[in-house]
Protein backbone atom coordinates (compact mmCIF):
# COMPACT_ATOMS: atom_id res chain seq x y z
CA UNK A 1 0.00 0.00 0.00
CA UNK A 2 2.70 2.47 1.03
CA UNK A 3 4.87 1.47 -1.90
CA UNK A 4 1.95 2.07 -4.23
CA UNK A 5 1.36 5.48 -2.71
CA UNK A 6 5.03 6.39 -3.06
CA UNK A 7 4.99 5.15 -6.64
CA UNK A 8 1.98 7.32 -7.42
CA UNK A 9 3.49 10.42 -5.80
CA UNK A 10 6.97 10.19 -7.34
CA UNK A 11 5.48 9.33 -10.72
CA UNK A 12 2.85 12.02 -10.33
CA UNK A 13 5.44 14.70 -9.64
CA UNK A 14 7.44 13.76 -12.76
CA UNK A 15 4.32 13.42 -14.88
CA UNK A 16 2.98 16.69 -13.49
CA UNK A 17 6.15 18.68 -14.17
CA UNK A 18 6.06 17.40 -17.74
CA UNK A 19 2.42 18.43 -18.07
CA UNK A 20 3.34 21.86 -16.74
CA UNK A 21 5.47 22.18 -19.89
CA UNK A 22 2.64 20.82 -22.06
CA UNK A 23 0.28 23.50 -20.73
CA UNK A 24 2.55 26.52 -20.28
CA UNK A 25 2.50 27.56 -23.94
CA UNK A 26 -1.30 27.61 -23.95
CA UNK A 27 -1.19 29.81 -20.85
CA UNK A 28 1.21 32.28 -22.46
CA UNK A 29 -0.79 32.52 -25.70
CA UNK A 30 -4.10 32.87 -23.88
CA UNK A 31 -2.69 35.52 -21.56
CA UNK A 32 -1.34 37.65 -24.38
CA UNK A 33 -3.89 37.14 -27.15
CA UNK A 34 -7.01 36.27 -25.10
CA UNK A 35 -7.75 33.40 -27.40
CA UNK A 36 -7.80 29.70 -26.63
CA UNK A 37 -5.46 28.08 -29.09
CA UNK A 38 -7.62 25.03 -29.83
CA UNK A 39 -4.78 23.68 -31.95
CA UNK A 40 -2.43 23.67 -28.95
CA UNK A 41 -2.45 19.88 -28.58
CA UNK A 42 -1.74 19.50 -32.30
CA UNK A 43 1.36 21.67 -31.97
CA UNK A 44 2.46 19.41 -29.09
CA UNK A 45 1.99 16.37 -31.33
CA UNK A 46 3.87 18.06 -34.16
CA UNK A 47 6.83 18.23 -31.77
CA UNK A 48 6.42 14.52 -31.05
CA UNK A 49 6.38 13.60 -34.74
CA UNK A 50 9.31 15.91 -35.35
CA UNK A 51 11.33 13.98 -32.79
CA UNK A 52 10.11 10.69 -34.30
CA UNK A 53 11.18 11.80 -37.77
CA UNK A 54 14.63 12.93 -36.56
CA UNK A 55 15.07 9.62 -34.76
CA UNK A 56 13.85 7.19 -37.42
CA UNK A 57 14.74 8.96 -40.68
CA UNK A 58 17.94 10.77 -39.73
CA UNK A 59 19.08 8.51 -36.89
CA UNK A 60 19.49 11.49 -34.57
CA UNK A 61 18.80 11.62 -30.85
CA UNK A 62 15.15 12.67 -30.30
CA UNK A 63 16.40 15.51 -28.09
CA UNK A 64 17.33 17.29 -31.35
CA UNK A 65 13.57 17.70 -31.51
CA UNK A 66 13.92 20.57 -29.00
CA UNK A 67 15.83 22.92 -31.32
CA UNK A 68 13.65 21.67 -34.19
CA UNK A 69 10.56 22.71 -32.20
CA UNK A 70 12.02 26.18 -31.67
CA UNK A 71 12.88 26.50 -35.36
CA UNK A 72 9.48 25.18 -36.42
CA UNK A 73 7.72 27.61 -34.09
CA UNK A 74 9.55 30.54 -35.70
CA UNK A 75 8.84 29.31 -39.25
CA UNK A 76 5.15 28.56 -38.57
CA UNK A 77 4.38 31.00 -35.78
CA UNK A 78 5.30 34.41 -37.21
CA UNK A 79 3.48 33.99 -40.56
CA UNK A 80 0.51 32.39 -38.79
CA UNK A 81 0.26 35.24 -36.30
CA UNK A 82 0.40 37.95 -38.93
CA UNK A 83 -2.00 36.05 -41.22
CA UNK A 84 -4.59 35.44 -38.53
CA UNK A 85 -4.53 38.25 -35.98
CA UNK A 86 -5.21 41.32 -38.14
CA UNK A 87 -8.27 39.55 -39.55
CA UNK A 88 -9.42 38.60 -36.06
CA UNK A 89 -9.05 42.17 -34.84
CA UNK A 90 -11.15 43.49 -37.70
CA UNK A 91 -13.97 41.01 -37.04
CA UNK A 92 -17.02 41.73 -34.92
CA UNK A 93 -16.58 38.74 -32.62
CA UNK A 94 -12.87 37.92 -32.46
CA UNK A 95 -13.21 35.33 -29.69
CA UNK A 96 -15.78 33.17 -31.48
CA UNK A 97 -13.94 33.52 -34.77
CA UNK A 98 -10.67 32.50 -33.12
CA UNK A 99 -12.33 29.36 -31.75
CA UNK A 100 -13.49 28.34 -35.21
CA UNK A 101 -10.21 29.31 -36.81
CA UNK A 102 -7.98 27.37 -34.44
CA UNK A 103 -10.38 24.41 -34.43
CA UNK A 104 -10.00 24.31 -38.21
CA UNK A 105 -6.24 24.65 -37.90
CA UNK A 106 -6.19 21.68 -35.50
CA UNK A 107 -8.00 19.54 -38.08
CA UNK A 108 -5.58 20.62 -40.80
CA UNK A 109 -2.52 19.76 -38.70
CA UNK A 110 -4.04 16.39 -37.79
CA UNK A 111 -4.70 15.64 -41.43
CA UNK A 112 -1.20 16.66 -42.49
CA UNK A 113 0.36 14.46 -39.80
CA UNK A 114 -1.82 11.54 -40.90
CA UNK A 115 -0.77 12.08 -44.52
CA UNK A 116 2.88 12.26 -43.60
CA UNK A 117 3.15 9.55 -40.97
CA UNK A 118 -0.02 7.47 -41.28
CA UNK A 119 -2.60 6.97 -38.55
CA UNK A 120 -0.50 4.61 -36.40
CA UNK A 121 0.82 5.16 -32.92
CA UNK A 122 4.54 5.86 -32.95
CA UNK A 123 6.95 5.35 -30.09
CA UNK A 124 10.63 6.12 -29.57
CA UNK A 125 13.43 3.93 -28.16
CA UNK A 126 14.02 4.37 -24.43
CA UNK A 127 17.81 4.04 -24.91
CA UNK A 128 17.94 7.37 -26.68
CA UNK A 129 17.29 9.16 -23.38
CA UNK A 130 19.39 6.87 -21.22
CA UNK A 131 17.53 3.59 -21.17
CA UNK A 132 18.03 2.99 -17.45
CA UNK A 133 16.00 3.99 -14.46
CA UNK A 134 16.48 6.38 -11.57
CA UNK A 135 14.95 5.54 -8.21
CA UNK A 136 13.59 7.84 -5.54
CA UNK A 137 12.01 6.40 -2.39
CA UNK A 138 12.67 3.01 -3.94
CA UNK A 139 10.45 3.79 -6.89
CA UNK A 140 12.20 3.39 -10.24
CA UNK A 141 11.18 5.51 -13.21
CA UNK A 142 12.76 5.52 -16.66
CA UNK A 143 15.53 8.01 -17.37
CA UNK A 144 13.30 9.54 -20.05
CA UNK A 145 10.82 10.68 -17.39
CA UNK A 146 13.59 12.42 -15.46
CA UNK A 147 14.98 14.02 -18.61
CA UNK A 148 11.49 15.26 -19.51
CA UNK A 149 10.96 16.74 -16.04
CA UNK A 150 14.41 18.36 -16.11
CA UNK A 151 13.84 19.94 -19.52
CA UNK A 152 10.37 21.07 -18.42
CA UNK A 153 11.74 22.84 -15.34
CA UNK A 154 14.53 24.50 -17.35
CA UNK A 155 12.07 25.67 -20.01
CA UNK A 156 9.56 27.02 -17.50
CA UNK A 157 12.29 28.79 -15.52
CA UNK A 158 13.62 30.22 -18.78
CA UNK A 159 10.18 31.58 -19.58
CA UNK A 160 9.87 33.00 -16.07
CA UNK A 161 13.22 34.78 -16.43
CA UNK A 162 12.14 36.16 -19.81
CA UNK A 163 8.91 37.51 -18.32
CA UNK A 164 10.43 39.00 -15.16
CA UNK A 165 13.92 40.11 -16.23
CA UNK A 166 13.69 41.49 -19.76
CA UNK A 167 12.05 44.50 -21.34
CA UNK A 168 10.14 42.31 -23.81
CA UNK A 169 9.01 40.16 -20.89
CA UNK A 170 7.71 43.22 -19.00
CA UNK A 171 5.92 44.24 -22.18
CA UNK A 172 4.42 40.76 -22.52
CA UNK A 173 3.04 40.93 -18.98
CA UNK A 174 1.84 44.47 -19.60
CA UNK A 175 -0.18 43.24 -22.59
CA UNK A 176 -1.62 40.46 -20.41
CA UNK A 177 -2.60 43.04 -17.80
CA UNK A 178 -4.16 45.58 -20.14
CA UNK A 179 -3.76 45.58 -23.91
CA UNK A 180 -5.10 49.12 -24.32
CA UNK A 181 -2.72 50.55 -21.73
CA UNK A 182 0.09 48.68 -23.49
CA UNK A 183 -0.74 50.48 -26.75
CA UNK A 184 -1.01 53.77 -24.82
CA UNK A 185 2.47 53.22 -23.38
CA UNK A 186 4.05 52.88 -26.82
CA UNK A 187 4.70 49.15 -26.66
CA UNK A 188 4.90 47.49 -30.08
CA UNK A 189 1.99 45.28 -29.07
CA UNK A 190 1.81 43.23 -32.27
CA UNK A 191 5.52 42.44 -32.33
CA UNK A 192 5.61 41.48 -28.63
CA UNK A 193 2.44 39.36 -29.02
CA UNK A 194 3.87 37.60 -32.09
CA UNK A 195 7.01 36.73 -30.12
CA UNK A 196 4.87 35.38 -27.26
CA UNK A 197 2.86 33.32 -29.76
CA UNK A 198 6.06 31.82 -31.19
CA UNK A 199 7.45 31.08 -27.70
CA UNK A 200 4.14 29.41 -26.80
CA UNK A 201 4.29 27.20 -29.89
CA UNK A 202 7.97 26.37 -29.27
CA UNK A 203 7.18 25.27 -25.71
CA UNK A 204 4.29 23.13 -26.98
CA UNK A 205 6.54 21.49 -29.57
CA UNK A 206 9.29 20.95 -26.99
CA UNK A 207 6.80 19.18 -24.71
CA UNK A 208 5.76 17.05 -27.67
CA UNK A 209 9.27 15.58 -27.94
CA UNK A 210 8.59 13.73 -24.69
CA UNK A 211 5.01 12.65 -25.43
CA UNK A 212 6.15 9.29 -26.94
CA UNK A 213 7.91 8.57 -23.64
CA UNK A 214 5.44 9.86 -21.07
CA UNK A 215 2.29 8.75 -22.94
CA UNK A 216 3.83 5.62 -24.42
CA UNK A 217 3.32 6.78 -28.00
CA UNK A 218 2.29 9.67 -30.20
CA UNK A 219 -0.50 9.45 -32.77
CA UNK A 220 -2.55 11.92 -34.79
CA UNK A 221 -5.84 12.62 -33.03
CA UNK A 222 -4.58 12.71 -29.44
CA UNK A 223 -4.14 16.49 -29.65
CA UNK A 224 -7.69 17.15 -28.52
CA UNK A 225 -7.09 15.48 -25.20
CA UNK A 226 -3.84 17.35 -24.70
CA UNK A 227 -5.59 20.66 -25.35
CA UNK A 228 -8.31 19.90 -22.80
CA UNK A 229 -5.83 18.69 -20.20
CA UNK A 230 -3.68 21.77 -20.77
CA UNK A 231 -6.70 23.97 -20.33
CA UNK A 232 -7.54 22.27 -17.02
CA UNK A 233 -3.95 22.73 -15.81
CA UNK A 234 -3.92 26.36 -16.85
CA UNK A 235 -7.13 27.00 -14.90
CA UNK A 236 -5.80 25.16 -11.83
CA UNK A 237 -2.57 27.14 -11.85
CA UNK A 238 -4.14 30.45 -12.86
CA UNK A 239 -3.41 32.55 -15.91
CA UNK A 240 -0.32 34.48 -16.80
CA UNK A 241 2.09 32.83 -14.41
CA UNK A 242 4.35 30.05 -15.73
CA UNK A 243 5.22 28.98 -12.19
CA UNK A 244 1.50 28.67 -11.52
CA UNK A 245 1.19 26.39 -14.55
CA UNK A 246 3.96 24.20 -13.17
CA UNK A 247 1.98 23.99 -9.93
CA UNK A 248 -1.21 23.19 -11.87
CA UNK A 249 0.68 20.44 -13.66
CA UNK A 250 1.77 18.97 -10.33
CA UNK A 251 -1.81 18.93 -9.02
CA UNK A 252 -2.95 17.23 -12.21
CA UNK A 253 0.01 14.82 -12.34
CA UNK A 254 -0.22 13.60 -8.76
CA UNK A 255 -4.02 13.45 -8.97
CA UNK A 256 -3.87 11.40 -12.19
CA UNK A 257 -1.24 9.02 -10.87
CA UNK A 258 -3.12 8.44 -7.62
CA UNK A 259 -6.26 7.65 -9.59
CA UNK A 260 -4.40 5.40 -12.03
CA UNK A 261 -2.86 3.53 -9.13
CA UNK A 262 -5.96 3.08 -7.03
CA UNK A 263 -8.99 3.57 -9.32
CA UNK A 264 -7.53 3.18 -12.79
CA UNK A 265 -10.83 3.22 -14.66
CA UNK A 266 -11.66 6.65 -13.26
CA UNK A 267 -8.33 8.31 -13.97
CA UNK A 268 -9.34 9.88 -17.29
CA UNK A 269 -11.86 11.97 -15.39
CA UNK A 270 -9.19 13.73 -13.30
CA UNK A 271 -8.56 16.79 -15.49
CA UNK A 272 -12.25 17.41 -16.08
CA UNK A 273 -13.27 17.02 -12.44
CA UNK A 274 -10.42 19.30 -11.38
CA UNK A 275 -11.47 21.81 -14.02
CA UNK A 276 -15.08 21.93 -12.81
CA UNK A 277 -14.17 22.00 -9.13
CA UNK A 278 -11.61 24.80 -9.55
CA UNK A 279 -13.87 26.93 -11.71
CA UNK A 280 -16.68 26.62 -9.15
CA UNK A 281 -14.64 27.06 -5.97
CA UNK A 282 -11.70 29.24 -6.95
CA UNK A 283 -12.09 30.74 -10.43
CA UNK A 284 -8.88 32.78 -10.11
CA UNK A 285 -6.92 29.50 -9.86
CA UNK A 286 -5.09 28.03 -6.88
CA UNK A 287 -2.19 30.34 -7.63
CA UNK A 288 -4.34 33.39 -8.32
CA UNK A 289 -2.84 35.66 -5.71
CA UNK A 290 0.69 35.14 -6.96
CA UNK A 291 -0.35 36.32 -10.41
CA UNK A 292 -1.43 39.69 -9.15
CA UNK A 293 1.96 40.19 -7.56
CA UNK A 294 3.97 38.64 -10.36
CA UNK B 1 6.32 80.51 -29.95
CA UNK B 2 6.22 77.69 -32.47
CA UNK B 3 3.51 75.08 -32.70
CA UNK B 4 4.44 71.58 -31.50
CA UNK B 5 1.05 69.95 -31.94
CA UNK B 6 -1.41 71.01 -34.61
CA UNK B 7 -4.87 69.48 -34.66
CA UNK B 8 -6.72 70.28 -37.86
CA UNK B 9 -10.48 69.55 -38.18
CA UNK B 10 -10.15 66.13 -36.53
CA UNK B 11 -13.15 63.78 -36.68
CA UNK B 12 -13.46 60.49 -34.78
CA UNK B 13 -16.03 58.13 -33.31
CA UNK B 14 -17.00 54.61 -32.37
CA UNK B 15 -18.94 52.55 -34.90
CA UNK B 16 -21.92 54.55 -36.12
CA UNK B 17 -21.52 57.16 -33.37
CA UNK B 18 -19.48 60.21 -34.28
CA UNK B 19 -17.88 61.83 -31.23
CA UNK B 20 -15.50 64.48 -32.56
CA UNK B 21 -16.77 67.03 -35.05
CA UNK B 22 -13.93 68.95 -36.68
CA UNK B 23 -11.76 69.76 -33.66
CA UNK B 24 -9.03 72.38 -34.11
CA UNK B 25 -6.29 72.89 -31.57
CA UNK B 26 -2.71 74.08 -31.21
CA UNK B 27 -0.21 73.36 -28.45
CA UNK B 28 3.02 75.35 -28.59
CA UNK B 29 6.44 74.22 -27.44
CA UNK B 30 6.73 74.24 -23.64
CA UNK B 31 3.13 75.29 -23.20
CA UNK B 32 0.56 73.87 -20.80
CA UNK B 33 -2.91 73.67 -22.29
CA UNK B 34 -6.04 72.64 -20.41
CA UNK B 35 -8.83 70.80 -22.19
CA UNK B 36 -11.97 71.42 -20.18
CA UNK B 37 -15.32 69.77 -20.60
CA UNK B 38 -17.94 67.77 -18.75
CA UNK B 39 -18.12 63.98 -18.83
CA UNK B 40 -18.98 62.84 -22.35
CA UNK B 41 -17.81 66.04 -24.05
CA UNK B 42 -15.23 64.05 -26.05
CA UNK B 43 -12.02 64.87 -24.16
CA UNK B 44 -10.84 61.27 -23.81
CA UNK B 45 -11.73 60.49 -27.43
CA UNK B 46 -9.74 63.51 -28.59
CA UNK B 47 -6.65 62.50 -26.58
CA UNK B 48 -6.94 58.89 -27.74
CA UNK B 49 -7.21 60.08 -31.35
CA UNK B 50 -4.19 62.36 -30.95
CA UNK B 51 -1.98 59.53 -29.67
CA UNK B 52 -3.34 57.04 -32.23
CA UNK B 53 -5.41 54.74 -30.02
CA UNK B 54 -8.53 55.76 -31.91
CA UNK B 55 -8.61 56.07 -35.70
CA UNK B 56 -8.82 59.58 -37.07
CA UNK B 57 -11.72 59.65 -39.55
CA UNK B 58 -11.04 63.09 -40.91
CA UNK B 59 -8.65 66.01 -40.59
CA UNK B 60 -4.97 65.87 -39.71
CA UNK B 61 -2.67 65.71 -36.70
CA UNK B 62 0.84 67.15 -36.97
CA UNK B 63 3.67 66.85 -34.46
CA UNK B 64 6.52 69.32 -34.96
CA UNK B 65 5.29 69.85 -38.50
CA UNK B 66 5.21 66.16 -39.41
CA UNK B 67 1.85 64.61 -40.32
CA UNK B 68 1.37 61.67 -37.94
CA UNK B 69 -2.32 61.02 -38.74
CA UNK B 70 -1.65 57.64 -40.35
CA UNK B 71 0.79 56.35 -37.72
CA UNK B 72 0.06 53.85 -34.94
CA UNK B 73 0.49 54.75 -31.27
CA UNK B 74 3.93 53.14 -30.97
CA UNK B 75 5.25 55.16 -33.93
CA UNK B 76 3.75 58.42 -32.58
CA UNK B 77 5.17 57.77 -29.11
CA UNK B 78 8.61 57.13 -30.65
CA UNK B 79 8.34 60.56 -32.31
CA UNK B 80 7.87 62.32 -28.98
CA UNK B 81 4.33 61.90 -27.72
CA UNK B 82 3.29 60.30 -24.43
CA UNK B 83 -0.13 59.53 -23.06
CA UNK B 84 -1.12 59.16 -19.42
CA UNK B 85 -4.45 57.35 -19.44
CA UNK B 86 -6.94 57.50 -16.59
CA UNK B 87 -5.61 54.12 -15.48
CA UNK B 88 -2.06 55.31 -16.07
CA UNK B 89 -0.17 52.22 -14.86
CA UNK B 90 -0.03 48.43 -15.13
CA UNK B 91 -1.28 47.36 -11.67
CA UNK B 92 0.23 43.84 -11.88
CA UNK B 93 3.71 45.11 -12.73
CA UNK B 94 6.16 46.57 -10.25
CA UNK B 95 6.92 50.28 -10.11
CA UNK B 96 10.36 49.70 -11.65
CA UNK B 97 8.82 47.63 -14.46
CA UNK B 98 6.18 50.30 -15.13
CA UNK B 99 8.90 52.92 -15.42
CA UNK B 100 10.98 50.72 -17.74
CA UNK B 101 8.01 50.35 -20.08
CA UNK B 102 7.42 54.09 -19.97
CA UNK B 103 10.78 54.41 -21.73
CA UNK B 104 9.98 51.49 -24.05
CA UNK B 105 12.10 52.67 -26.97
CA UNK B 106 15.13 53.61 -24.86
CA UNK B 107 18.16 51.44 -24.10
CA UNK B 108 18.44 49.75 -20.69
CA UNK B 109 21.17 52.15 -19.57
CA UNK B 110 19.21 55.22 -20.66
CA UNK B 111 16.03 53.89 -19.00
CA UNK B 112 17.95 53.32 -15.75
CA UNK B 113 19.28 56.87 -15.84
CA UNK B 114 15.80 58.31 -16.40
CA UNK B 115 14.29 56.08 -13.68
CA UNK B 116 16.81 57.41 -11.15
CA UNK B 117 15.73 60.95 -12.05
CA UNK B 118 12.10 59.91 -11.45
CA UNK B 119 12.93 58.38 -8.08
CA UNK B 120 14.56 61.69 -7.10
CA UNK B 121 11.47 63.56 -8.18
CA UNK B 122 9.07 61.08 -6.50
CA UNK B 123 10.83 59.70 -3.40
CA UNK B 124 7.69 57.78 -2.37
CA UNK B 125 8.08 55.64 -5.51
CA UNK B 126 11.76 54.97 -4.83
CA UNK B 127 10.95 53.21 -1.57
CA UNK B 128 8.54 50.86 -3.30
CA UNK B 129 10.25 50.17 -6.61
CA UNK B 130 9.80 46.39 -6.31
CA UNK B 131 6.14 46.60 -5.21
CA UNK B 132 3.23 46.08 -7.57
CA UNK B 133 1.77 49.34 -8.86
CA UNK B 134 -1.63 48.01 -7.76
CA UNK B 135 -0.52 48.26 -4.13
CA UNK B 136 -0.07 52.05 -4.36
CA UNK B 137 -2.65 54.53 -3.10
CA UNK B 138 -4.69 56.47 -5.67
CA UNK B 139 -2.50 59.56 -5.38
CA UNK B 140 0.73 57.57 -5.64
CA UNK B 141 -0.66 55.76 -8.66
CA UNK B 142 -1.16 59.10 -10.42
CA UNK B 143 2.44 60.01 -9.53
CA UNK B 144 3.60 56.74 -11.07
CA UNK B 145 1.42 57.36 -14.12
CA UNK B 146 3.02 60.78 -14.52
CA UNK B 147 6.52 59.37 -13.95
CA UNK B 148 5.83 56.62 -16.51
CA UNK B 149 4.76 59.24 -19.07
CA UNK B 150 7.83 61.40 -18.28
CA UNK B 151 10.09 58.34 -18.71
CA UNK B 152 9.42 58.49 -22.44
CA UNK B 153 11.28 61.79 -22.63
CA UNK B 154 8.37 63.03 -24.76
CA UNK B 155 8.06 66.68 -25.78
CA UNK B 156 4.27 66.41 -25.88
CA UNK B 157 2.44 64.72 -23.00
CA UNK B 158 -1.30 64.11 -23.00
CA UNK B 159 -2.91 63.57 -19.60
CA UNK B 160 -6.41 62.18 -19.25
CA UNK B 161 -8.16 63.26 -16.02
CA UNK B 162 -5.21 63.26 -13.62
CA UNK B 163 -7.67 64.10 -10.83
CA UNK B 164 -10.08 61.22 -11.45
CA UNK B 165 -10.85 59.09 -8.44
CA UNK B 166 -8.82 61.26 -6.09
CA UNK B 167 -9.91 62.98 -2.89
CA UNK B 168 -9.56 66.81 -3.05
CA UNK B 169 -6.41 66.83 -0.92
CA UNK B 170 -4.70 64.51 -3.42
CA UNK B 171 -5.93 66.61 -6.34
CA UNK B 172 -4.03 69.53 -4.80
CA UNK B 173 -0.99 67.26 -4.48
CA UNK B 174 -1.21 66.32 -8.19
CA UNK B 175 -1.45 70.00 -9.15
CA UNK B 176 1.61 70.83 -7.03
CA UNK B 177 3.54 67.98 -8.66
CA UNK B 178 2.61 69.19 -12.14
CA UNK B 179 3.93 72.65 -11.27
CA UNK B 180 7.31 70.97 -10.87
CA UNK B 181 7.07 69.52 -14.39
CA UNK B 182 5.89 72.69 -16.10
CA UNK B 183 8.66 74.94 -17.34
CA UNK B 184 10.97 72.02 -18.07
CA UNK B 185 10.37 72.39 -21.81
CA UNK B 186 7.69 69.70 -22.01
CA UNK B 187 4.33 70.60 -23.52
CA UNK B 188 1.33 69.36 -21.57
CA UNK B 189 -2.23 68.90 -22.75
CA UNK B 190 -4.36 68.11 -19.70
CA UNK B 191 -7.97 66.93 -20.12
CA UNK B 192 -9.93 67.65 -16.98
CA UNK B 193 -13.40 68.35 -15.70
CA UNK B 194 -11.87 69.88 -12.60
CA UNK B 195 -11.55 73.65 -13.12
CA UNK B 196 -8.86 73.81 -10.42
CA UNK B 197 -6.33 72.76 -13.07
CA UNK B 198 -6.85 76.07 -14.87
CA UNK B 199 -4.25 77.66 -12.58
CA UNK B 200 -1.57 75.53 -14.29
CA UNK B 201 -2.51 76.45 -17.81
CA UNK B 202 -1.20 79.06 -20.24
CA UNK B 203 -4.25 78.54 -22.41
CA UNK B 204 -7.30 76.34 -22.55
CA UNK B 205 -10.12 74.93 -24.63
CA UNK B 206 -13.67 74.16 -23.55
CA UNK B 207 -15.14 71.13 -25.29
CA UNK B 208 -18.85 70.59 -25.67
CA UNK B 209 -20.55 67.77 -27.58
CA UNK B 210 -17.39 66.92 -29.49
CA UNK B 211 -16.65 70.47 -30.63
CA UNK B 212 -14.36 73.20 -29.39
CA UNK B 213 -16.81 75.66 -27.85
CA UNK B 214 -14.38 78.23 -26.42
CA UNK B 215 -10.65 78.75 -26.55
CA UNK B 216 -8.41 81.38 -25.07
CA UNK B 217 -5.80 82.29 -22.51
CA UNK B 218 -6.29 81.42 -18.87
CA UNK B 219 -7.62 84.91 -18.13
CA UNK B 220 -10.00 84.77 -21.06
CA UNK B 221 -11.37 81.40 -19.96
CA UNK B 222 -11.76 82.56 -16.37
CA UNK B 223 -13.95 85.40 -17.55
CA UNK B 224 -15.79 83.42 -20.24
CA UNK B 225 -19.54 83.13 -19.82
CA UNK B 226 -19.58 79.64 -21.31
CA UNK B 227 -16.98 78.42 -18.82
CA UNK B 228 -18.85 80.11 -16.00
CA UNK B 229 -22.06 78.41 -17.05
CA UNK B 230 -20.35 75.04 -17.39
CA UNK B 231 -18.39 75.25 -14.16
CA UNK B 232 -18.86 78.06 -11.72
CA UNK B 233 -22.65 78.09 -12.07
CA UNK B 234 -22.98 74.48 -11.03
CA UNK B 235 -19.83 74.34 -8.89
CA UNK B 236 -16.57 72.58 -9.71
CA UNK B 237 -16.72 68.83 -10.01
CA UNK B 238 -14.01 66.67 -8.60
Amino acid sequence: MQALLEYAIVGGVLYGIFFGLVAVGLNLIFGVMRIINLAHGEFVILGGFGAYWLSTSLGLNPLWGLPLAALGAVVIGFPLYYAVVPGLQRSRDPEMLSFILFFGLAQIIDAIISLGFGPDQRSLPDEALGGGTISVLGQAFPDSWWVAAGVAILAIMGLWLYLTRTRLGFATRAIMANRDEAFATGIAVDRVSAIAFVIGLALAGAAGVFVPYLQGSVAPGIGNNLTTTSFAILIIGSLGNPVGTLFGGLVFGVGSMLMQTFYASWSDLVPYVLLVVIVLLRPQGLFGKAVRNA
Amino acid sequence: MSALLEVDKVEAGYGAVQVLWGCDMVVNKGETVLLLGVNGAGKTTLLRTLVGLQPCRGGAIRLAGEDVTGLGPDARIRRGMAYMSELGVFPTLSIAENLRLGAYGASNAEARRRAEAMYQMFPALAQKRRSAAGSLSGGQRKMLGLAKALMSGAEMIFMDEPSSGLAPVFVTQVIETLKGVIGGGTSLLIAEQNIAFLELADRGYLMDHGKMAVSGTRAELESSDAVRRAYFGVGAEG
